[in-house]
């Protein structure tokens, strides 16, 4: 007896299963672990993308839903959780999986479902050449990767009239393969490279180091490094008081808090420069007003995963409005079709590889200050 | 290669040998007396520096008030550590007081992970990032003070050794337990101040390097690796053999990160280490390792 009311309710619902049943979107992303943070920020995006698209009225008449399966950032549990999106919550499509080896397991399940993938996150070059043309079709990249980035920032340095560029790189694939990719555009483009100067994560001591450097001169310093040697790098440079820029992927505000006030201000950091997919407090209106906008629906400030994975979810609501259909087939071709006007101000469109190349942001650091001085087409 | 490059790298390289020489004398000093080698050292090297961080950041003590204090304060926390952990252990199992200390490690490592977070935080002087030009040479006030520091923790422990009964009574605990014994020393005293001077000399190179590196609590790694080595390569138990080999780490570390690279810098201490447990077991200014 117990079983009747639910029972009854089901049986209402089924009944009006057909035009009331909500549109499932899937997201893949690591919910715990290290990466959570960014996962979170991804979830909170398209939460918010959703809500504005159900509150005007949803799409195709119906209701858009999301279901979040946590990936951990781990290969293993990223294929698990895709698995579950499709099988058990009947996706129409999938979000994520934010972590590049994540997303290089998800595709081929992905492909084998036939439902469309956008990865909005994953930086991994493998990404987009296995994508698209002779090879995955159903996956589509939003983001910009590492190589695309080291281009456009080379492109600005030329601009620059730097003539010569150092590096400095931890001992890791992401050291060594950004110095490398960054190396290889340099070089195209004309610019001298010198040798670069590798460094085991956790070393304490830079002073021989940034004197090497010091010695040859250059122009720039490439920095491919993380937060906890970036604090004492940008020490020990304000203490030799060495007066090289930087450039690469060097994380400004880090940077910038590193140094004492007084030396920042005097122009210790000035002409150092970086290339990010996004920065939150770049100060375009249209930027400005989605980050009220998030901050009042989540209490945070967007991070680079809460703008591409709200943009991503509109893409996926105008292609399943311009399919006119959840058919995934009708859905990749009309992806395929998208043409959506992103706030960073370039179109997201994608090319053979099913890769859009949105702008990202080059900012610069002028008198202690931190501004966006260009955007650069990837 | 021109005079000025030169000489700034034989300056950093001292830097770096003096404090390498500060621990590694510590553990020395701890393995000659107790016959355990101390794998929590590079730990507490960092909580001298979290201490640091803690009384300049936050009581607002001035530069030289906060080096002495930690000091005092490491040497406390010394007494403590050989009370309550070391003391029982000593020439018994060193199977025990290697898990005892490793684990110790562990804790204190992720303790202060768990508290301070791996967020690296900055300690900012009275000095701040001001400089003199020697010669050719930019040094911090705050670097230059950490090798006065580094000197008076080295004069000290050698005044010490040499210069006083309580130093010639560790001397010869480790030299042999069973005569010192004999002739009326009691080893336990002796043990105590010699984890006392050894976890001191800790806090203090911690202190003094908080400024001009970050406070991480990965922080001690690095340089404990670094001293094991030096150890070894110095002779287990050699003192003075422990901060030769520490300031020739130094400055050969800086010639080679200088003039190739350095990850290869890194290797050194290692490639050193194995040459001479090749070649000089005994460490090359090892005397002997009594059964």
């Amino acid at each position: 007896m117990r079983c009747v009311l639910p029972c009854l309710l089901t049986m209402l619902l089924a009944g009006t299963a057909a035009a009331e049943e909500p549109i499932r979107i899937g997201a893949s992303e690591p919910m715990t672990g290290t990466a959570a943070v960014f996962g979170e920020q991804a979830k909170w995006g398209i939460e918010l993308a959703l809500s504005e698209i159900n509150a005007a009225g949803g799409v195709l008449g119906r209701k858009l839903e999301l279901v979040v399966e946590d990936n951990r950032c781990n290969p293993a549990e990223a294929a698990k959780a895709v698995t579950k999106l499709i099988d058990e919550n009947k996706v129409v499509t999938v979000i994520g999986a934010l972590c590049s080896s994540a997303t290089l397991a998800t595709m081929p399940l992905i492909a084998r479902a036939q439902i469309p993938l956008v990865v909005t996150n994953s930086t991994a070059a493998s990404i987009a050449q296995l994508s698209g043309i002779g090879g995955n079709p159903w996956v589509f990249k939003t983001n910009p990767a590492d190589d695309t980035m080291a281009q456009a920032l080379v492109e600005h340095l030329k601009k620059e009239g730097v003539k010569t560029l150092a590096y400095m790189a931890e001992d890791t694939d992401y050291g060594r393969g950004g110095v490398q990719g960054f190396a290889e555009a340099a070089a195209k483009a004309g610019i001298k490279s010198l040798p670069p100067e590798v460094f085991p994560q956790g070393t304490p001591d830079f002073s021989v180091l940034l004197a090497k450097i010091e010695a040859q001169k250059p122009d720039r310093i490439v920095g491919y490094f993380l937060r906890g040697d970036n604090d004492n790098i940008m020490r020990q440079v304000e203490a030799m008081q060495l007066k090289i820029p930087f450039t690469g992927r060097i994380d400004l505000h880090s940077a910038a808090m590193a140094m004492s006030p007084e030396y920042l201000k005097a122009g210790g950091l000035d002409h150092t420069t970086a290339i990010n997919p996004y920065q939150p407090d770049w100060d375009d209106p249209k930027n400005l007003a989605f980050v009220e906008k998030f901050k009042k629906a989540t209490g945070h400030a967007p991070l680079q995963m809460g703008l591409y994975e709200y943009e991503a979810t509109y893409v996926l609501v105008e292609a399943i409005k311009r399919a006119g259909s959840t058919d995934p087939k009708a859905l990749q071709a009309a992806l395929k079709l998208t043409k959506y006007p992103s706030i960073l101000g370039a179109t997201i469109e994608f090319d053979d590889h099913n890769c859009a190349h949105n702008n990202a942001l080059i900012q610069s650091i002028e008198g202690g200050v931190i501004k966006v001085i260009e955007l650069s087409k990837t | 290669m021109t005079f000025g490059y030169l000489l700034t790298l034989l300056v950093n390289g001292l830097v770096i040998g003096a404090f390498y020489a500060l621990l590694a004398m510590g553990l020395s000093l701890i393995f000659g007396v107790l016959e355990i080698v101390n794998f929590a050292h590079g730990e507490f090297y960092m909580l001298g520096a979290l201490a640091a961080l803690l009384a300049i950041n936050y009581l607002h003590l001035g530069y030289w008030t906060t080096i002495v204090t930690v000091t005092l304060a490491g040497a406390c926390v010394g007494w403590l550590f050989h009370r309550a952990l070391l003391g029982g252990l000593a020439g018994h199992s060193f199977e025990r007081s290697l898990l005892l200390t490793l684990g110790l490690g562990m804790v204190l490592q992720n303790g202060a992970l768990y508290i301070f977070t791996a967020t690296p935080q900055i300690v900012r002087t009275q000095f701040g990032m001001s400089s003199i030009l020697l010669v050719d040479v930019r040094l911090t006030w705050v670097r230059l003070f950490a090798l006065v520091w580094a000197a008076v923790g080295l004069i000290g422990l050698y005044l010490l050794l040499y210069r006083t009964r309580i130093g010639q009574a560790m001397r010869a605990v480790a030299e042999n337990r069973e005569a010192a014994l004999i002739v009326g020393i009691r080893p336990e005293r002796v043990a105590r101040l010699a984890v006392m001077a050894g976890i001191a000399l800790c806090f203090m190179s911690g202190a003094a390097l908080a400024p001009v590196y970050v406070v991480t609590p990965t922080m001690g790694l690095i340089f404990a690796f670094k001293s094991f080595a030096i150890v070894v390569i110095g002779g287990f138990g050699s003192i003075g053999g422990a901060a030769l080999a520490a300031l020739s780490l130094g400055v050969i570390e800086a010639l080679v990160g200088g003039t190739m690279s350095l990850v290869l810098a890194d290797a050194v201490a290692f490639v050193a280490m194995i040459l001479v447990l090749l070649f000089r077991p005994l460490g090359l200014f090892g005397t002997g390792v009594r059964i």
